[in-house]
């Protein structure tokens, strides 16, 4: 995507990290970062309009930051809960690089 | 109709020809003989209850597969909801048998093999999941009542099983053929299986390369060949017998009823076989039975501990210690010492999750500690009853003294408590706590669903140290001091 062209919103949506067996903002900061280099895709604050993506970020498998209503204020999402992203399983300290991945195949797509 | 009545269920047990032995003898009909038929009431209840209005709620749902009403001991998990109303079920059966009823192990079984062969074919393209779901659709169309054989016997427990000097105390494959595998071994503890329609055989711990043979996992009837069950014996057994009064709880027995499970060249068709090989999955496989295990004790133990504290209130009042301070505390401290694990297991399948097959599996940490509280609170809750009850739990007289023409008076007289309620209701109360707390029934709750260490190996695994220690040293100045420790 030019980058002079509209940019994707992506918002993220925490479970709420009560007890969180992985660390959820060393993604978060990993997007920023990937949102800066990129340039096709910015950071928004979930309650804004017309958000395109949102990143659902939960620190367990019970993933309760998984609700409809949350994935409903993008036309896609992306989930991570505990060590997984959408289901598939994925070491800690693979997590940020692998939603990374995930999402830029949602751009690209 | 898939469901079955008690009777019918008692009735498809009578059709079947399996091997077993008890006391050096060979039984003919589980479902007749006076050893077994507790437990096979035990068992018939899980079918009684579900067709009962009271409580179909819990002990029946909706088959995923078909729509049709099934048994709720042969559904896969697939919410929240379904978790914990198998906790709610499983204390509405305690509190009505007082026993072990013996079906979850193979509903646990299910729900594991279901979930782990799904992944397993993802990996590497077999089709186990497919053939565990004609399996499947069979138990809820038929009602089956599958038994869960997971431990094996283990001989030298410092060695690996493809390290035993006897190959066959871990069960293995020993041919694989064009129609199936032959498999030998041994499966112990097996709760429910001489009244089982058929076990279901699961690897019992991590394996490696070199056990490959051992990460076996298939389903054989009871009755098949070279399939050969020796049941184990049990505290104060020989009272199913010659007794009445004596058994305690005469209709459901003490325990599950637990059988050493042989595999003598036994062979299964590759239908039932659902591992074969793929030792990478043994563990996974056996995690997750044993967090669905564990989440059942603070459900059935805590239906037992209710009869329990039922029956030390009772037989307070019958002794005159009723309106006791101190009695009326203990009866509290064992009803706290209940919830508290109940807590456990309704908070584990709360915080359950869904796995990639869609099905749902409980909180593995909570559903740990669940069972590890279960192996102190009950002999704790058994210990107050047995203080609430006194000596006499140990010194009674047996029914035989109390029927006999020349002695029974004196027992009648000198075993009564307070005047106006009979000596009768006194020896029926000492006796059933005699049944659940002296013996057998404890170590059910010790070493069944795995020993406390086999707990304290997972909740460490599970415990997240590293974050706990980030979370102190913030507090404590050291090191980086983030806002948050995430």
């Amino acid at each position: 995507m030019p980058k002079n062209s509209h940019k994707v919103k992506l918002a993220l949506k925490y479970c709420g990290s009560c007890n969180p067996h992985v660390d959820l903002t060393r993604i978060a900061r990993h997007l920023t970062k990937v949102a800066e280099a990129r340039g096709d895709f910015q950071l928004v604050p979930l309650p804004e309009d017309g958000i395109d993506v949102v990143v659902i970020l939960c620190g367990c498998p019970r993933a309760c930051g998984n609700k409809a209503e949350v994935r409903a204020r993008a036309g896609q999402s992306l989930l991570t809960a505990g060590e997984s992203v959408n289901g598939r399983h994925v070491p800690e300290a693979h997590l940020p690089s692998t939603v990374e991945q995930e999402l830029i195949k949602i751009l690209d797509s | 109709m898939s469901m079955m009545t008690g009777n019918e269920y008692r009735e498809s047990l009578r059709r079947l020809k399996p091997e077993i032995y008890y006391l050096g003898e060979k039984i003919e009909s589980v479902a007749d003989h006076p050893a077994f038929i507790p437990h096979v009431n035990a068992a018939a209840l899980t079918y009684e209850m579900a067709l009962a209005p009271e409580f179909e709620e819990l002990l029946s749902t909706t088959s995923h597969l078909t729509g049709e009403r099934i048994n709720r001991y042969t559904h896969i998990h697939h919410s929240h909801d379904d978790l914990v109303k198998k906790v709610k079920m499983l204390r509405a059966l305690g509190q009505q048998t007082g026993s072990c009823f013996q079906r979850c192990v193979g509903h646990d079984g299910l729900n594991s093999v279901y979930s782990v062969t799904y992944e397993i074919d993802q990996k590497m393209g077999t089709d186990y999941h497919k053939r565990l779901v004609n399996l499947l659709k069979e138990v809820q169309s038929k009602d089956l009542m599958i038994s869960g054989a997971m431990t094996d016997v283990k001989g030298d427990r410092r060695l690996s099983p493809s390290q035993q000097k006897d190959p066959d105390l871990y069960v293995h494959v020993v041919e694989k053929k064009k129609d199936g595998i032959v498999v030998s071994g041994a499966k112990a503890h097996i709760t429910g299986a001489v009244n089982s329609h058929g076990h279901l055989v699961m690897p019992t711990a991590a394996m490696k390369a070199e056990d490959a043979d051992y990460a076996v996992c298939f389903y054989v009837p009871v009755d098949a060949p070279g399939v050969i069950h020796i049941f184990g014996r049990q505290t104060n057994d020989a009272r199913k017998c010659n007794c009445f009064l004596d058994q305690g709880n005469v209709d459901y027995g003490i325990v599950g009823g637990e059988a050493l499970i042989v595999f003598d060249k036994a062979f299964v068709p590759w239908e039932h076989v659902f591992m074969c090989g793929e030792y990478e999955f043994a563990y996974e496989l056996v995690e997750r039975f044993a967090t669905a295990h564990r989440q059942n004790y603070g459900g059935c133990k805590v239906g037992l501990a209710d009869t329990l504290i039922g029956a030390s209130y009772a037989l307070a009042q019958v002794q005159g210690t009723d309106r006791s301070s101190h009695i009326r505390d203990k009866l509290v401290e064992m009803v706290h010492l209940t919830e508290t694990l109940y807590c456990c297991s309704i908070a584990c399948s709360c915080q359950g999750y869904a796995l990639p097959a869609g099905s749902y599996m409980a909180d593995p940490l909570l559903a740990n500690v669940t069972k590890l509280n279960v192996t102190r609170h009950i002999y704790e809750i058994a210990r107050i009853a047995q203080d609430i009850a006194g000596g006499i739990l140990a010194t009674a007289p047996s029914e035989m003294d109390w029927k006999n023409p020349k002695v029974g008076k004196y027992v009648d007289k000198y075993m009564k408590g307070v005047a106006d309620i009979p000596t009768e209701t006194r020896m029926r109360l000492i006796r059933l706590l005699e049944a659940m707390t002296c013996g057998t029934a404890l170590v059910e709750s010790m070493h069944g669903a795995g020993s406390p260490q086999a707990q304290r190996i997972m909740i460490e695994r599970r415990a997240n140290l590293e974050r706990k220690k980030r979370l102190a040293e913030k507090l404590a100045k050291i090191g980086e001091q983030p806002l948050f420790v995430c």
